[in-house]
């Protein structure tokens, strides 16, 4: 009887290591475009932080605002201080799931479709966000894109009167990662 | 009326420096993180050590700021746009330094071996789990 215990609590260890297999980064690239025909706004940010689990198909994105990168200083300067407020909010986050993880074959090499859902927080707001993407596996490592679009008012980012025709009301949001096994 | 003319010319000259600058502002470009001195000199595991005792505190004293860091390369990723980040050990197992370079210094990135020590100059934009220095060079 122990030695059935036994043996079924190792298996199910076994079971349970297999369960958590997890791909990680933090070389994660997060660029967002929120020009106009005006001008262009662009900004990228290239250490996002990204965990998903190959089995719950749970996953997070991390990102420091003030890592994004852009060409112009005053847009830099006007990102940070005037529209995510990055003193106050220093970091957004991203916490969801794949929904069709099921349909994904980690074991061969190939593109799969992914769609994602869950909440996302930017300048201290919280709102639910759905996206398609794709997952192209080879071995060990997970290359992901995905393209989605923010509205700037759902997240408390106001444009000033101004500049209304320079920026656009909506920002588009590129992600790309290049997963590997966390060990 | 000569008063008035000085006046206008006054007005005039007012205008073009203030769109001159205005110009100026708008054209400038960030500025470049390899041209400018260290605000600090400290080691991976000096910074990562603040960062975790006192968020709040690293932050204000760290944020924006020019720090040069010194440190063992644990890794160096370089991805397929040819981006390159390296990471400094800091003794913690759970916290290292990310190094993101910019990317005209990837090649000299790409050359780091795994263990050997360096000084990395970038500017600090926080920590998620590692303190992650960005627009990175190589300066030792």
């Amino acid at each position: 009887m122990k030695k059935l215990i036994l043996a079924s609590i190792g298996f199910f260890m076994i079971h349970s290591s297999f369960a958590q297999k997890r791909y990680f980064t933090k070389t994660g690239t997060v660029s967002f475009r929120a020009g106009t025909a005006v001008e262009d706004i662009d900004g990228i940010n290239k250490s996002t932080t990204s965990v998903f689990d190959a089995t719950s198909g749970q996953m997070e994105f991390a990102l420091l605002v003030k890592g994004f990168e852009f060409n112009s200083a005053l847009m830099m300067e006007h990102f940070n201080e005037n529209y995510m407020e990055s003193d106050k909010y220093p970091k957004s986050v991203f916490k969801g799931t794949i929904t069709n993880i099921d349909k994904l074959n980690f074991q061969k090499d190939g593109v799969y479709p992914v769609t994602v859902k869950g909440i996302l927080e930017i300048h201290g707001v919280k709102k639910e966000v759905e996206t398609t993407g794709s997952f192209k596996v080879s071995g060990e490592t997970i290359t992901s894109t995905a393209e989605f679009s923010v509205t700037l008012d759902d997240y408390k980012i106001s444009i000033p009167g101004l500049v209304k025709d320079k920026i656009s009301k909506t920002a588009k949001i590129k992600v790309n990662c290049s997963y590997a096994i966390l060990k | 009326m000569k008063k008035l003319k000085k006046i206008l010319l006054g007005m005039l000259i007012t205008a073009i420096a203030g769109t001159g600058y205005g110009f100026y502002l708008f054209n400038k470009k960030p500025a470049d993180v390899r041209k400018l001195t260290a605000n600090y000199e400290l080691t991976a595991a000096t910074i990562v050590a603040e960062f975790n005792a006192d968020e709040t505190a690293a932050n204000a004293r760290y944020l924006d700021k020019v720090i040069s860091t010194k440190g063992i390369v644990a890794d160096v990723k370089v991805d397929t746009t040819g981006q390159a980040t390296v990471f400094l050990d800091s003794g913690d197992p759970m916290a290292m330094v990310t190094c993101s370079f910019y990317s005209e210094e990837a090649v000299s990135a790409k050359n780091l071996q795994k263990g050997t020590e360096v000084t990395i100059k970038g500017k600090c934009t926080g920590k998620l789990m590692d303190v992650v220095l960005n627009k990175c060079s190589i300066t030792q």
